[in-house]
């Protein structure tokens, strides 16, 4: 928000007739989304009579991003504009990773291993974490947790794995 | 008036039983213990803490709710004087002076004024929410969809105008959040539309989920950019003197009743809110000036205004909420989410049906302003702590803390997966300069805008003129064509963009 974009220092990958790439590719993406909206509702029903069939709204409004999104990408291609941003591939990977294995092992693991897996998963999004510490916190979490969602808020939470429960 | 006495009294009543009173308190903590970390915002906030209130009763829920929100709020605001991060867009403005009074070492009297300024708007907006809610819900009983329909777009056009950047791409991004909450079944016919056979998305993309991705994940993503090490600009001088001189008061008094004025006009707006209202505070503040350079450096004007500002409008949006069933912002639909989990549909008919739950969450509201100032001024010292925790050991934490949170609404593990992609997904926007905020506004009134087209379409028989010729339909139309006209407009673009460019 108050931060300056970090913009990419150097030469740019794209041919000088595009002038603004962050809105060309911006707008780009939008009209595939759009495109791939359209796509997925195609078997919908359309208009029948006065009334609109389940799949008239949704193509609209595809087809109004997808014309939103080509006016984006033009912006983009005449008017001067900021090049992309650099994007960091660790941060997203790893806080990524660990939202996955969350999802994956909290049904089969419960909730004492699957948070702590991914507390330690996530920590590896930089490479400033003092590993000592980090297991330490991420101990600390696990058990407040535990404590906190199926004790305190009485919600329906498994903590250890299945087999080791039967 | 005898109307408005009974109802505020009912409401009183209900908020002021001991087991209310108490969860009022905790959701006002734990809103701001949430709301101070920096880097999350309202909204991810009450998302995140959506689940605790599952297990309370319905009244018990939303005054749990509507402390948590208010908590969230302040603690941004918090983070903002403090730290110079705004937890959020509506404390952007308060960073501006709040952080210069702070590194002056006046912290105490700029968190103290943010705390009068916003339990006085609070008071202000409550008893206007208790004046307009009767009228306004007979004024409902005039709206037909068509006019339903419109009202929204000038909500959704007032978003745009309001929004920084560009006007196209925030449109673009309101299509794509109404693109977004059609996923699921078909309201009228049933049909599975766009859910891939996947079983968990037959009842649509969850809103929350949505919210915490693009609010949640992808802000911390975006954080870990710049390295965990943030530069943080914590005020170390210990805060000394925590009450506002005789001196600072008079000179916010005015600012704060102006703030509430304008807060609480903006609030009522569809689409309008918090954000906006802080924005407008300040610009006006600074424009009746006797000396405009003081702002920046440290005014106290300038977090007095905005602040009563954003609250006095934070409030006052639960008007829409409450009398017509729109809610006017992404928290209010999160709240919508929380209420329909309880069973409740809001609209006009709540306000007859179940007085007791409005105005005891109107008069919860109130309450939990106050024990905003009385709770945090003491637990500053805490805040600061809190805010000295390293952020490589508080984003796993929060991570781990929302995903947590997302798989216990709905017990489902795909949630949690579709939460991820959408921080994804809300890392891209950010990386191509397109605002999160409209995308979920479109989202959220994403049904309701498609449920009342297609009546008003069917009522007029495919006539789409009825927008035009239905006069109240009519008026809604001519406004937002005019707001978007002027947006465009370079003259106002530029003036716009000054205000937005201050905070940089």
């Amino acid at each position: 928000m108050s931060d300056t974009p970090s913009h990419e220092a150097g030469k740019s990958i794209f041919p000088k007739w595009i002038k603004g790439p962050e809105d060309f590719i911006g707008g780009l993406v939008l009209m595939a989304f759009a495109l791939f909206a359209l796509w997925a509702s195609r078997d919908l029903q359309g208009m029948h009579g006065f009334s609109f069939g389940a799949g008239t709204a949704p193509r609209m409004f595809a087809g109004l991003l997808l014309a939103l999104g080509f006016g984006v990408m033009l912006m983009g291609l005449i008017f001067e504009g900021p090049p992309l941003q650099k994007y960091h591939w660790r941060g997203p990977f790893f806080v990524s990773l660990a939202i996955v294995s969350f999802a994956f092992t909290i049904r089969p693991l419960g909730l004492v291993i699957s948070a702590f897996a991914s507390f330690m998963i996530a920590a590896l999004g930089t490479e400033e974490t003092r590993w000592m510490e980090a297991i330490i916190v991420g101990i600390c979490l696990t058990v407040g947790c535990s404590l906190l969602f199926p004790y305190a808020l009485g919600l329906p939470f498994q903590l250890f794995p299945r087999f080791m429960i039967q | 008036m005898a109307d408005l006495v009974h109802n505020l009294a009912l409401g009183f009543g209900v908020a002021f039983t001991p087991i209310n009173l108490m969860l009022c308190l905790i959701g006002a903590l734990v809103g701001t213990l949430v709301g101070v970390l920096p880097g999350i915002g309202t909204i991810a906030t009450v998302a995140m803490l959506l689940p605790i209130t599952f297990g309370l009763p319905p009244v018990g829920a939303l005054i749990m709710l509507a402390g948590i929100y208010y908590g969230a709020q302040y603690g941004g605001s918090t983070t903002s004087i403090l730290v110079n991060i705004p937890g959020e867009a509506t404390s952007v403005v308060t960073t501006l002076d709040g952080h210069q009074m702070a590194k002056q070492g006046r912290a105490g009297p700029a968190l103290a004024i943010a705390a009068i300024g916003s339990f006085f708007a609070g008071c202000v907006a409550t008893v206007l929410i208790a004046v307009l809610g009767a009228p306004l819900t007979k004024l409902a009983l005039a709206f037909g969809p068509a006019e339903y329909f419109s009202l929204m777009v000038l909500g959704l056009i007032f978003a745009v105008v309001l929004a920084k950047g560009s006007v196209l791409k925030a449109i673009a991004m309101i299509a794509f959040g109404i693109l977004l909450s059609m996923v699921g079944s078909d309201i009228e016919t049933g049909a599975s539309r766009m859910a891939f056979n996947i079983p968990e998305l037959a009842d649509g993309l969850g809103f929350a989920t949505v919210a915490m991705g693009v609010f949640g994940f992808a802000e911390i993503i975006r954080n870990l950019d710049a390295g965990a090490a943030m530069s943080r600009d914590l005020v170390q001088q210990k805060i000394t003197g925590l009450m506002p001189t005789k001196k600072d008061m008079l000179e916010a008094a005015p600012a704060i009743g102006r703030g509430t004025v304008l807060g609480s006009i903006l609030g009522i707006l569809p689409g309008g809110g918090a954000v906006i209202a802080s924005f407008a505070s300040y610009t006006l503040e600074k424009k009746i000036a006797k000396d405009p350079s003081r702002f920046g450096r440290g005014a106290i004007e300038g977090v007095a205004g905005p602040e009563s500002a954003n609250n006095a409008a934070a409030q006052t949006s639960f008007i829409p909420l409450l009398t017509l069933g729109i809610p006017p912002n992404a928290v209010m639909a999160l709240m919508v989410g929380a209420m329909t989990i309880h069973g409740i549909v809001p609209g006009p008919q709540v306000m007859q049906k179940q007085p007791e739950l409005v105005w005891g969450m109107i008069a919860s509201m109130w309450i939990g302003n106050l024990m905003l100032i009385i709770i945090n001024l003491p637990l500053v010292g805490i805040w600061v702590r809190l805010l000295r925790v390293p952020y490589r050991l508080m984003f796993p934490s929060i991570v781990i803390f929302c995903a947590i949170g997302i798989y216990s609404v709905n017990n489902a593990p795909v949630d949690v997966i579709l939460a991820g992609a959408f921080g994804l997904v809300g890392y891209w926007l950010i990386k191509h300069d397109f605002e999160p905020a409209p995308m979920l506004l479109g989202m959220v009134l994403g049904p309701l805008m498609e449920e009342n087209l297609r009546r008003a379409l069917l009522i007029s028989r495919g006539d789409w003129s009825v927008f035009l010729t239905r006069p109240l339909s009519a008026v809604l139309m001519a406004t937002a064509a005019a707001l978007l006209i002027l947006a465009v407009l370079p003259s106002l673009r530029k003036k716009r963009d000054e205000v937005f460019v201050e905070e940089g």
